[in-house]
């Protein structure tokens, strides 16, 4: 029998946990769940099911699947009711057979869980009173302390969006189906989120580590400034929930590394840059070649961003085909340094939430090897064909044959000094990094120093004397870093970053 | 030496440190990596062009293939912002 299948009619769970019999199985676990009579305060006739069952039924096999590779289990299987149900009827039935008890428990509470969140089944009650309503089981699942006592509360409406040809009910119900993984709760996932969330997309995962800084929030209005200080994505998940409570927010707050990579994307259908660095875009980026998940990357510059899809059936190039190994963070602006206008990352990350949704709805002219440049300032876009790299068209990318790890920094990389005075008296020989129009423009005084800029220092790190210590430093503490890192690996280790940069001193 | 009407486009850091987001050039650089070399004395540019991706007529390029005359180059360095 199928692993997950749908019944009209009442059913016996025996002929299923017949199908689950093996010699080799020490225990079988089963979970049942019946039509209750009450539901949050108000008294329940009867319920009727409906699922979108072309793809419930694929939701459903795919979490048996997943529950099969998780737990060393023999089998597995699930049967849920559809239709017109009484008080005290069998509306699911999940059974594992196992070696031992401990999986076996273990794999039917994952698969029960999975279900009530990911599987596109709608319940409606019939409250004694004579009123009736939808009510999303994942909702029931999830959010029922959040649940008012009426059964008249506002539900979401997608009809905007359905009314369109190429959406419509079938689109709705892949939204709904699809699971998303947003790297990156900042200027490009306040976008993205939101939109996703109020398109429905069934499950959206937020990859964020960082708090709320009060410079966020000229580009991330999703926040508050009374917010200040806490982490960004149970900020984001409380209002996405707000928005749309029927829909999954799972909080991911952390940084995304080489431990969680694989087992964070390994839950998600898709994944979305909106990271801020090049060590998280290239690690995404080599995670989803590896696991063949399409991702969607943007950054921004200033007024410009660039946009490009990654997708593993398709001649696309991936990040590492476009950039060279040496792009570093540091090396280049970023928003602290380079500065930003809000509505830049805005506009890009609405722009990825739609190459998102056109990819998710299969919707005409997704941009598919090719790099989009936007200049928000002229309005001027550039589309640049960037095919796969020739070694790579037969499959994967043949640069990435695993996820490696990421360049440790040594502890002593940076350095806190009250006035460079202090740090030229410590013996340090100071070089300022600065392009020269900064130096022009605020010029470092009152202390012994050289002036090299970054590319210059980074090109001539010969002339450097690896007996001599080093103390480099920029605007901000970015590049200074990045370049100590850079000249480190070139053999001189006693460079070191000026910790915050003159705006720190 | 042939001289090239080059159309030359910059993006980001490039755009900040040439103060422009374009200029047409006469040239005599046969390359891409010629014409990066030249104009990264005029403009000061920090970036090496291991650095950056440069693009022909819409197309990535290698830094090493023939320029033409009123060819369209674009320098696109990386951006990490977010």
């Amino acid at each position: 029998m199928s692993a997950f299948r749908f019944s009209n009619e009442p059913f016996e769970p025996a002929g299923a946990r017949a199908s689950l019999a093996n010699p080799e199985a020490g225990g079988y676990a089963a979970f049942e769940g019946w039509v209750r009579n009450h539901n949050e305060g108000l008294a329940v006739t009867r319920l009727e099911y409906e699922a979108f069952e072309a793809l419930a039924v694929k939701e459903g096999e795919r979490i048996v699947a997943e529950a099969k590779r998780r737990f060393p289990i023999l089998d597995a299987a699930c049967v849920h009711r559809v239709g017109a149900l009484g008080i005290g009827e069998l509306a699911v039935w999940v059974g594992v057979s196992a070696h031992h008890r401990d999986e076996a428990f273990a794999a039917c509470r994952y698969i029960i869980d999975e279900v009530k969140h990911r599987v596109p089944i709608w319940k409606k009650e019939h409250y004694v009173n004579g009123d009736s309503g939808w009510v999303n089981c994942e909702r029931c699942a999830e959010h029922a302390h959040e649940h008012e006592s009426s059964p008249q509360r506002t539900q979401p409406d997608y009809s905007r969006q359905i009314a369109l040809k190429d959406v419509g009910p079938a689109g709705q119900a892949r939204l709904r189906a699809v699971r998303v993984l947003v790297v990156g709760a900042g200027g490009l996932g306040v976008p993205v989120l939101s939109y996703l969330a109020g398109a429905g997309v069934g499950t959206l995962g937020i990859v964020d580590g960082d708090v709320l800084e009060a410079s966020n929030l000229h580009r991330q209005p999703l926040y508050a400034l009374d917010e200040v200080g806490r982490p960004k994505a149970e900020l984001a998940a409380a209002r996405l929930r707000a928005l749309n409570p029927e829909i999954s927010v799972r909080v991911h707050a952390e940084r995304l590394d080489t431990r969680n990579v694989v087992q964070l994307l390994d839950a998600y259908d898709l994944a979305i840059d909106c990271s801020d660095n090049f060590a998280t875009k290239f690690l995404l980026n080599d995670a989803c070649v590896l696991a063949r998940k399409p991702a969607i990357f943007a950054s921004v510059y200033q007024y410009e961003g660039q946009l490009q899809v990654y997708r593993p059936d398709e001649d696309n190039a991936c990040l590492r085909c476009l950039w060279p190994e040496a792009t570093r963070d540091g090396l280049v602006g970023n928003c602290a340094e380079a500065g930003v206008l809000g509505p830049v990352p805005g506009v890009l990350g609405s722009l990825q939430a739609i190459e998102a949704l056109k990819l998710i709805l299969d919707l005409p002219g997704q941009l598919r090897g090719e790099l989009l440049i936007l200049d928000l300032l002229s309005l001027a876009t550039h589309r640049i064909r960037a095919p796969r790299a020739a070694p790579c068209r037969s499959g994967t990318c043949a640069r990435i044959t695993s996820i490696a790890p990421m360049t440790e920094t040594p502890a002593d990389l940076e350095v806190t000094f009250g006035s460079l005075a202090k740090a030229a008296h410590d013996g340090y020989a100071i070089i300022d990094i600065r392009d020269a129009r900064e130096v022009a423009s605020a010029p470092m005084t009152g202390v012994e120093h050289a002036h090299i800029p970054m590319s210059a220092l980074l090109e001539d790190h010969h002339a450097l004397d690896p007996e001599r210590r080093y103390l480099l430093v920029c605007a901000r503490g970015s590049r200074s870093r990045a370049t100590a890192l850079e000249l480190r690996h070139h053999g001189l280790p006693r460079v070191f970053s000026l910790r915050g940069g003159i705006a720190g001193l | 030496m042939a001289t090239r009407t080059i159309h030359v486009q910059y993006y980001a850091v490039l755009r900040e440190q040439a103060g422009r987001g374009a200029e047409v050039l006469q040239t005599q650089a046969a390359t891409p990596a010629e014409l990066y070399a030249e104009l990264r004395q005029r403009h000061s540019f920090g970036l090496t062009r291991e650095q950056l991706k440069v693009a022909v007529n819409s197309e990535f390029s290698d830094w090493s293939s023939p320029l033409k005359d009123n060819d369209a180059v674009v320098f696109i360095p990386p951006v990490a912002g977010g």
